[in-house]
């Protein structure tokens, strides 16, 4: 590994040799931690992306962050850890805010033992947020999921959506159990939605929401679990019911009115993960655009009470610093997700 | 069977852990003032980034200076790229400036509120702010009963039905209890007291917004906040900052109308409060209005034994020498006016009984910055504490501005083979833990009015009660200014001051 994320040390030492590095730093350094953020990964290399990821983020949110790249299915049984601090200036006086991180290389028996090693090391009274970056495996180890309070995987990346969305619900089912489940993929659609809701704050629009007849989502490659979550949140929150699965779903609403969606892939590759949703009434349109390197959404009303209303606001930055961040920020309990899920896995039938 | 239409927006369930503001047509009068510039636009302008703004919104910036709509966009963009807190994206502010409309009028001209009145009808017909009308009232106290009268003439002040109409007034609300309850009868004869916002920008502030959540939402906390456990409170609010070209206004007020009356007595009510029955604004204003009212009255000599006043001479701040404020520009040479007070108050209720709060403001101190200490009592003297020199009580700060966050004082044994008892300090700091730049507190009182949540709005009651307060201490300070005592600009206040304190061996925190 030419990587090296911090200063090597025995995995029993890990707690005095930070105890060490921030006597080293004197007085001029500020320890802050609002949570444990630990990340699972068995990339290779993922120790160094990761690292990347918590620079990015750490100077806006608090953390001890752990970072773990393992491979359980190595032979034998090996630990490797290092430790470092992320530091940032703040406030006028410019004082250095500072981080910890603890950085684990697993293998074999060890990454299959992941609490033992790595959850022995947490920052105590804080939660531990457990970012699963691999894919779930049966049988689901009830022991792992106790100790986290809140569980971050992306669906964008799964390549069996549907095998691993019935095993998140597995995850949520153990009863004693108290994870949040925090799909990054929902957390992806969380501006555009804010960005649809926005459109029909308008007492005009409002009563549209009951008549719409067609829903199209444009997205891009490898964006398709997003398009579907987009859908399964408006047909949760519009009361629809599923009337026909498959590449071209329908739906049947409150007042047995029609409902056709069509998702369409954008051929280019460069486009928004979403880059346009339209709702259409008999008597108005709605639309949600993510142009190409735009940092804006365009939202369009039209309709005969409407006239037409366009308005810009402001869209992050599609990365994974952004995103964490926004799911970091909102802390939420994502109770509309595991509905939206439920209207994904309906459609898969 | 047909379901039941909407009333509410489904899709903003699990959006905004708020009430979504609502359409609207925002008239700003005093549109070219200072406000509106430094402060309402740039919130506004962040709020409509953010996507927070109703998705319908006219803004219309209402004053006497002849300009048209693109001169008075152009002026307010440059002042936001000034002062917004977040940079100035172009595509956003077009987007945003479509939104505002420069009305040309003189406050008492009614042509001028009829044509405002086909504006705002053009607006709702056209953008769909579907009737709501709000009016922010950014100038002087003495437009007031012009503007509102028009409006009422107007019939602008009126909402039809299925929609509202909400008034925004800035401080000072009155300068002094008959002007005020004269203010609030004239607001209130156009508005009804609900509509009315009162705005006290300390307030939008979050760490203001956090002493409740301090309290309430921590058990540890609560069970000492008494008169059993608290020694005394210090309530600071100071600035190096001199008048600094509102020499004609402070003169007026001084100290004690520009900062007690509102802000200062705001934090007490929030510091000292009995726990809301709900979180509702007016379960919250009313647990205020009670602390107002068993505020011990400082009438007569009472008020030259507990308060001091003061102004600031010349001295040096950051090592320049600054003017007394006597020699500032505006203000006469005999003037009387303090720049500096300091008072001893009392709450006299079951659970602060006997508890002094001490509250102090001034400006052309060393440094700026608000806080509220809470100073616990001693731990008996036995044990540790029965050594001649006693130990450091445990002390609560919550740091209002700046490098908002909480810390407190506490003792700990300094590590050796000897016993020796040190005070250490835990510091919890906003701006470090949470790394996000938080909003200015017009963005959120902007969107609160839009919402309808007067949560952070003062009442009538409680302007009223603290204009009660406050009179007895000016009406006595009419009667004599021999207790008017100096002190050098960049020093901590005067003697006078200092003994007020130690008369309950108390020092004067060091900020």
């Amino acid at each position: 590994m030419s990587f090296t994320p911090g200063i090597s040390v025995p995995i029993g030492s890990i707690e005095k040799a930070l105890g060490q590095l921030w006597d080293e730093s004197g007085e001029s350094k500020t320890r802050a931690s609002l949570i444990n953020l630990a990340i699972y990964s068995e990339e290779q290399d993922s120790l160094e992306s990761n690292n990347a990821v918590i620079q990015g983020i750490a100077g806006e949110h608090a953390m001890r962050a752990l970072l773990i790249q393992a491979d359980p299915t190595a032979q034998g049984s090996s630990a490797e850890a290092w430790i470092s601090m992320n530091c940032y200036l703040r406030g006028a006086k410019g004082g250095e805010v500072c981080s910890e991180q603890i950085s684990f290389e697993l293998r074999g028996e060890a990454a299959r033992s992941l609490q033992s090693v790595v959850f022995s090391h947490l920052d105590s009274d804080l939660p531990l947020i457990l970012w699963w970056q691999a894919d779930f495996r049966p049988p689901i180890d009830g022991k792992l999921w106790r100790w986290v309070d809140r569980l971050l995987f992306d669906s964008q990346i799964w390549q069996n959506p549907k095998e691993q969305f019935e095993l998140v619900s597995k995850i949520a089912a153990i009863s004693e159990t108290r994870t949040i489940l925090c799909d990054l993929n929902w957390t992806r659609t969380f501006p555009l939605r804010q960005a649809i809701a926005g459109i029909f704050d308008s007492s005009c629009a409002l009563p549209e929401l009951q008549n719409i007849k067609t829903l199209e989502v444009s997205y891009a490659t490898s964006f398709r679990i997003t398009a579907l979550l987009l859908v399964g949140w408006l047909a949760d929150r519009l009361g629809w019911k599923l009337t026909q699965g498959g590449e071209y779903p329908e739906f049947q609403d409150t007042r047995g009115g029609k409902i056709s969606v069509a998702l369409h892939q954008s051929a280019k590759g460069e486009e928004a993960s979403i880059s346009r949703v339209l709702l259409t009434s008999s008597r108005a349109s709605f639309e949600a655009l993510h142009e190409i390197g735009s940092d804006l959404y365009i939202t369009k009303a039209q309709g005969d009470c409407l006239a037409t209303a366009t308005r810009k606001v402001r869209a992050p930055r599609e990365d994974i610093n952004e995103l964490l961040l926004l799911e970091l920020s909102r802390n939420s309990q994502h109770s509309l997700y595991n509905r939206a899920v439920k209207v994904v896995q309906s459609l898969w039938g | 069977m047909n379901p039941l239409p909407f009333t509410v927006n489904p899709l903003r369930e699990g959006i905004a852990n708020r009430l979504a503001p609502e359409p609207c047509t925002l008239v700003i009068f005093g549109a070219t003032g200072d406000l509106t510039h430094r402060k309402l636009i740039p919130a506004l302008y962040n709020l409509a980034a953010e996507g927070a703004l109703p998705p319908a919104i006219t803004i219309i910036g209402f004053a006497r200076r002849e300009k048209t709509t693109e001169e008075f966009c152009a002026e307010l963009e440059a002042s936001t790229r000034r002062y917004s807190r977040t940079p100035v994206s172009d595509d956003l502010w077009k987007s945003f400036a479509a939104s505002i409309v420069y009305h040309r009028s003189a406050f008492d001209d009614a042509e001028g509120y009829k044509q405002l009145a086909r504006e705002i009808e053009e607006s709702d017909q056209k953008s769909g702010t579907g009737g709501n009308r709000l009016y922010y009232l950014a100038v002087a106290p003495d437009q007031f009963p012009v503007i509102l009268s028009q409006l009422r003439e107007s019939g602008l002040s009126g909402a039809t039905s299925g929609s509202w109409s909400r008034v925004i007034v800035e401080k000072p609300f009155g300068t002094d209890l008959a002007s005020a309850k004269e203010l609030n009868s004239l607001v209130n004869e156009v508005f009804p007291e609900s509509d009315t916002y009162r705005i006290d920008h300390y307030l939008g502030k979050e760490t203001a917004q956090n002493i409740m959540v301090l309290r309430f939402a921590n058990s540890i906390f609560e069970s000492l906040w008494n008169s059993n456990h608290i020694s005394h409170v210090q309530i600071t609010a100071v600035e190096p900052l001199g008048v600094e070209g509102r020499a004609g206004y402070y003169d007026k007020s001084g100290a004690m109308r520009d900062m007690v009356q509102n802000h200062l007595l705001q934090l007490l009510t929030l510091t000292t409060m009995e726990p809301p029955t709900s979180l509702s604004a007016d379960a919250i204003r009313d647990e205020k209005v009670k602390v107002l009212r068993s505020l011990r009255p400082l009438k007569g000599e009472d008020v030259f034994r507990y308060v001091v006043r003061a102004q600031y001479k010349e001295g040096l701040i950051n090592g320049q020498t600054v003017p007394g404020y006597r020699d500032a520009e505006g203000v006469p040479k005999d003037s009387t006016t303090e720049t500096y007070v300091a008072l001893q108050v009392y709450i006299d209720n079951w659970r602060w009984a006997g508890v002094p709060f001490f509250i102090r403001t001034a400006k052309r101190m060393p440094k700026g910055g608000s806080e509220i200490a809470i100073t616990f009592k001693s731990v008996p003297r036995v044990l540790f504490n029965k050594n001649e020199e006693p130990l450091d009580e445990n002390v609560l700060v919550i740091r209002i501005q700046p490098d908002e966050g909480v810390s407190l004082r506490m003792s700990a044994k300094r590590p050796g083979s000897s016993l020796r008892i040190e005070p250490v300090k835990m510091d919890f700091h906003y701006g470090t833990s949470f790394g996000k730049a938080t909003p200015e507190a017009y963005e959120r009182l902007l969107l609160d009015a839009m919402s309808g949540d007067a949560t952070l709005f003062a009442r009538r009651d409680e302007v009223e009660e603290a204009w009660a307060f406050v009179d007895g201490i000016e009406d006595a300070w009419k009667t004599r200014s021999d207790d008017l005592a100096f002190h050098a600009a960049g020093s901590w206040g005067p003697a006078e001051a200092t003994e007020l304190a130690a008369r309950h061996g108390v020092t004067w925190r060091r900020m």
